[in-house]
Formats: structure tokens, C-alpha cells, sequence
């Protein structure tokens, strides 16, 4: 294994997450994906390691009235409120138009650890989806979301109710508004998930100084994109050095290089989010690099990337 | 035609968009406006009223991170193929407004672009013995020209009203004003050109002149097209607009660009419109 043996060298893309086994490692973040379809004109879904859709509620949900996002230095502002199709649609009409090869994840979505367990127990019963995602962490409906993800006693009761409703692969993806992200990690890990998504969006607030109104309809939103990407790497660092099931690194990734800092940090696998809006190929595009950066830098594997941090002489790095 | 019968709809266009780094062609003030003209390889063609995403600046050896969204812009004029062969000559109109236009105006030509498109559903483009009244305002405007040209084409009788605050704001008036078949009517604030006042009221007097089996097409800022579609709305006549919301992807799936309906619930103005029948639209509910 060297760098010198360069192009020759067959990488080995896959990975692994959650248990469920993926072609690459790299897939694409929830509400930033739609069902999927919407990217066909753009890319092959079966040449990502998987997608992430919309998150679901058990009924069909309308969002908040405009304006729902705004643009922030390298980021955006968005405040949508968990707009969906619904489960019953998904199931019915969403998945079914995917293509064959595509690794699907669902998202579930509730105000009360039952809806949750509800839905999990009716998609993670469908032949075509690979796994389920808890979003335990939406930083902007007033009722859900954001109360799950920053107490660790309502996390665990959450994560404990929906594990008894699935044995399916079951992520939970974690809201970066919480003052210890180590602590959250292992209260999912310790009620059964079998993997953790991090980062969800930060809450955040913008304002219009000529009509000295807040951007968004809702007042607070969450902040995605480039602007985030440091503070999601410190805590997928902290989370995977907390616990021993996968982690799968979410915040601002736009090109290879950034998915590798994630893996190098201990992420097994990487979601990427706003990045789909401007660049709807973006996905396929760091697949692709992410295979290059591991051909020249002589790792047979892409997985071997994962925790490979050089840190010997750096003590500004501990967690 | 009366508020009970079924609305206006939009058109869809058969072609799948594209991603694509266009090459700059040519970027030009025109008035208060710009000029982007784009050599888009692969180009699958346009039906008017449909949109492009256009990156927020030219393209660097970096991803774009700052501004980070892309525009969503009105597709002014297409031409094509080029010489080169699966290239078509791709016009937009635009104006500086923040920081991503302000890169936009620097751009020069060879530069490259990056645009997602065409998107969004176009407008419906009939034969009609009543005459096809087109209004637009400010940026607006780009949406008019392909859709003058297409209505002329299919024998409409076509007026293009024009308004804006003064003459160095109707960017695109000269083409408007060498089509053929076109009635071009302008109004501006400052009185420097056409109608002192505001473009509503040409349109009034259009519609008291001749109303039977008129079609009101509206384009602009809010307040002009929720004022056209009342004026057309008292007189009975159908009027279709193009809502400008803010988008992140212009292809359905940041649902950022959502207007209220009246019927309740919301519309996504990039895959459902931009064009809309007006009745579709709670004007109280856009910002």
C-alpha cells in the first residue's frame, strides 16, 4: 500500500452503515433530496451509496407560508416545517417510481415517540427501504423535533420506543443544538441504534434591516451548507469517539476533499445536503473523488479512511 | 370567461433539464438592466415562461461557497444551434441587486457559468381571436419576449405593456419594439417614455377598448401582478402570471419557493409554475 502505486490500484468503495451495505460512501440528506426522483435528470441513483428522502409523517404535512429560506455568508436559512407527502404516499407512489439499484432510507418524523414507532413499523416493513432514519433533531417545528434531540431523557425514551418497533437498520440523526453531542450519541447507542447521522441544521436567525423583519416567516430556522461544515466535524469527532456504532458525517460537504475530513474523523459514511440544490450531480461527483483521493493516497479500501486522523503532536484537537 | 371556469394551465415541457457550465458569451448593461448571453452545450430547448438556476458568478477552480445559491432567472431569448454545434445561444436579463448579481455583472466573456434548466412549466400559448395583453415590470419583462414571439406565431393579436420607474429600466424595450406584429405600449413613473403613471392603467384602457376574448399575461413585481389580476378579474378575462419567489434549486425539492393558494395549502412556484392562473394565487400571502 503506497502512494506511488497510484492508478493501478483497485479501490474497494463500499462500505458499511448501520448494517446496511452500501456501494459507496456517499449519500444524500434528508429535505435536501426530495423523493429522490426529482434527481434523475441530473444523476444516477444507483452509482451514490444511497439517499436519505424527505421525512415523514404519518399524515401529509403543508409547511410554514413564505418566505421559508434566505441566503447567509456560504449557507442558507431555512425554516420549512417537515412539508411531506405523508407515508402512505411514499410508500405507494414515491418508491415505486425509483429505479431498482437505488438505496433507499427513510426518515420518520413525529410529535410523540408512538407516531415514530408507528411510522418506523410501517416503512421499515417495505422491501425497498434499506433502512430508517429518526429525525430526532428538526430545529424548527415547535412542537417535535428539537425537544427529542436536546434532552437526553426524551432522546432516550424516543429511540428505545422506536427500536422496539423495528429490527431494521435504525440511524437517529442528531441536532447539533445541544451543548454535548458525546452525551447524546451514547444515549441512542446505549437504547439500540444501530447508527447516528450528524449533524442536522443550527439554529439560526437572519434579518432584513430595510424592512426590520427576520427573513424567514418562522423567525428561527436552521442554518446549512459550507458555513456549518467545521462545527459539524468537531462534533461527528466527538460523537464517533463516543461510541462504537457508525456515524455518518452530514454538514456543508460540496466536494470530496470535505467527505474525506468526515471520514478521516471518525464517520463511516457521509450525507450531503444544500450542496444537491446548486450542483444536482453533487453526489455522484464526490463518489467519484472520494475513490481518487483513496487511489492516491494508496488506501485499498475506502473504509480504511474512517478514524485515520493523523493527530500525533496536536493537542488542540482532543475532545 | 368568468371566475367559476377552469383555470389557465400551465404548460410542461417534454425535455428533462440539464446541468451544464455554460460559456459567456456576452454581459452587457443595458439601461439599469444586464445582458447575459450564454453558449449552453447540450441545450435541450425552451418553451416560454420556463426558468434557469444560474450560479452566482463565474465559475472558479473552487465549488462556489459564498453567495451560495444559485439565481432563479427568466429564459429572455434563445437562438440555436451555434456553429459549434450542440450549443444554443441562451439570453438572460437581469440586475444587480446583491452581491450575486454584482458578481454576475463581472463576468466576462469566456467566463463560465454554472445553470440548471430549463425548469418550471411554461405558459399555455393558444390561437385566440381576442387579443393577448402582455404586462411586465422590472425583470419581469424577460419572461415576454419567447412568449410575444409565440403568441404572434400562432396568430394572436399581441400588445406588450411595459412599466417601470423610468426609460433606463425597460431593458429589452428596443427587441420588444422590432417584433413583428407587436403592439408595444410603455409606461413610466418619471414620464420619460410612453404613459406617465403606472403600466395598470394602459392596461385598463386596453381592456375597456377590448375585452372580448382577451388573456391577461402578467410578469413582475407583486403588487403589479395582484393589480393586473384584479383588473382582469372585474372584467371577466382569464390572466396568467409568473411568480418570482425565492428558490434554492428551482427542481422541487428545497420547497423554499412555496405561495399560498387560494383554494388553502401551497403551490411550488418552480415545478407547479412559475406560471399560474391568477385565481390560483393568495396574493394576501406572498411577502
Amino acid at each position: 500500500m503506497s502512494a506511488e502505486s497510484g492508478s493501478a490500484l483497485e479501490v474497494d468503495e463500499s462500505v458499511e452503515l448501520a448494517g446496511i451495505p452500501l456501494r459507496n460512501a456517499v449519500l444524500t440528506a434528508s429535505g435536501t433530496f426530495g423523493y429522490g426522483t426529482e434527481f434523475a435528470p441530473f444523476l444516477d441513483l444507483e452509482k451514490i451509496g444511497g439517499f436519505v428522502a424527505k421525512s415523514l409523517t404519518l399524515e401529509p404535512r403543508f409547511g410554514n407560508p413564505p418566505p421559508r429560506i434566505g441566503e447567509t455568508p456560504s449557507g442558507m436559512l431555512n425554516a420549512i416545517s417537515i412539508e411531506n407527502v405523508g407515508v402512505r404516499a411514499f410508500l405507494e407512489e414515491k418508491v415505486p417510481a425509483l429505479p431498482e439499484g437505488a438505496v433507499v432510507i427513510a426518515s420518520a418524523f413525529g410529535t410523540a415517540p408512538e407516531q415514530y414507532a408507528e411510522l418506523v413499523g410501517q416503512v421499515s416493513e417495505h422491501p425497498r427501504i434499506a433502512g430508517v432514519e429518526i429525525n430526532a433533531s428538526c430545529p424548527h417545528v415547535k412542537a417535535g423535533g428539537i425537544e427529542f434531540g436536546q434532552d437526553p431523557r426524551l432522546l432516550a425514551e424516543l429511540v428505545s420506543t422506536v427500536r422496539a418497533a423495528t429490527r431494521g437498520p435504525l440511524l437517529v440523526k442528531l441536532s447539533p443544538n445541544v451543548t454535548g453531542i458525546a452525551e447524546m450519541a451514547k444515549v441512542c447507542e446505549a437504547e439500540g441504534a444501530d447508527g447516528l447521522s450528524l449533524i442536522n441544521a443550527v439554529q439560526a436567525m437572519e434579518v432584513d434591516v430595510e424592512s426590520r423583519r427576520p427573513v424567514l416567516s418562522n423567525v428561527l430556522g436552521g442554518l446549512s451548507g459550507p458555513a456549518i461544515r467545521p462545527i459539524a466535524l468537531r462534533m461527528v469527532w466527538q460523537a464517533s469517539r463516543a461510541v462504537k456504532i457508525p456515524v455518518c458525517g452530514i454538514g456543508g460537504i460540496t466536494d470530496a476533499d470535505d467527505a474525506v475530513k468526515f471520514l478521516l474523523c471518525g464517520a463511516s459514511a457521509v450525507q450531503v445536503g444544500t450542496t444537491n440544490y446548486l450542483d444536482p450531480g453533487a453526489a455522484e461527483r464526490i463518489a467519484h473523488g472520494l475513490a481518487d483521493y483513496a487511489r492516491r493516497h494508496g488506501f485499498d479500501r475506502v473504509r480504511d479512511l474512517t478514524g485515520a486522523l493523523e493527530t500525533g503532536g496536536s493537542s488542540s484537537l482532543g475532545g | 370567461m368568468n371566475a367559476n371556469e377552469a383555470p389557465i394551465e400551465s404548460v410542461q415541457h417534454d425535455a428533462q433539464p440539464i446541468r451544464s457550465q455554460a460559456r459567456v458569451l456576452a454581459n452587457e448593461p443595458d439601461g439599469h438592466g444586464w445582458r447575459l448571453r450564454l453558449a449552453v452545450p447540450h441545450w435541450p430547448g425552451s418553451i416560454p415562461g420556463q426558468f434557469v438556476m444560474v450560479g452566482a458568478g463565474p465559475e472558479t477552480a473552487a465549488p462556489r461557497r459564498d453567495p451560495l445559491l444559485p439565481r432563479p432567472m427568466a429564459i429572455y431569448r434563445e437562438r440555436g444551434p451555434l456553429r459549434t454545434a450542440d450549443e444554443a445561444d441562451v439570453e438572460l436579463l437581469y440586475r444587480v441587486v446583491g452581491r450575486g448579481t454584482a458578481l454576475l455583472a463581472a463576468s466576462t466573456p469566456g467566463d463560465r457559468i454554472s445553470i440548471v434548466g430549463p425548469l418550471g412549466r411554461g405558459f399555455r400559448v393558444e390561437p385566440g381571436a381576442g387579443p393577448a395583453l402582455l404586462v411586465g415590470g422590472g425583470t419581469g419583462i424577460a419572461s415576454l419576449y419567447e412568449l410575444a414571439r409565440a403568441l404572434v406565431a400562432c396568430g394572436r393579436r399581441v400588445s406588450v405593456l411595459l412599466g417601470a420607474r423610468g426609460e433606463p429600466d425597460l431593458t429589452g424595450r428596443a427587441d420588444l419594439q422590432a417584433l413583428q406584429g407587436v403592439e408595444l405600449i410603455c409606461a413610466t413613473e418619471d414620464g420619460s417614455v410612453g404613459f406617465h403613471g403606472r403600466v395598470s392603467e394602459p392596461l385598463e384602457a386596453c381592456l375597456d377598448r377590448d375585452a372580448v376574448g382577451a388573456t391577461v399575461f402578467a410578469v413582475g413585481p407583486t403588487p403589479m401582478m395582484r393589480v393586473c389580476a384584479e383588473l382582469a378579474e372585474a372584467k371577466g378575462v382569464p390572466c396568467v402570471v409568473s411568480l418570482e419567489n425565492p428558490m434554492a434549486c428551482g427542481f422541487g425539492v428545497c420547497l423554499g419557493c412555496a405561495a399560498p393558494r387560494r383554494a388553502g395549502g401551497f403551490s411550488l412556484v418552480c415545478r407547479a409554475g412559475p406560471v399560474f392562473d391568477a385565481r390560483e394565487i393568495a396574493w394576501e400571502g406572498l411577502p
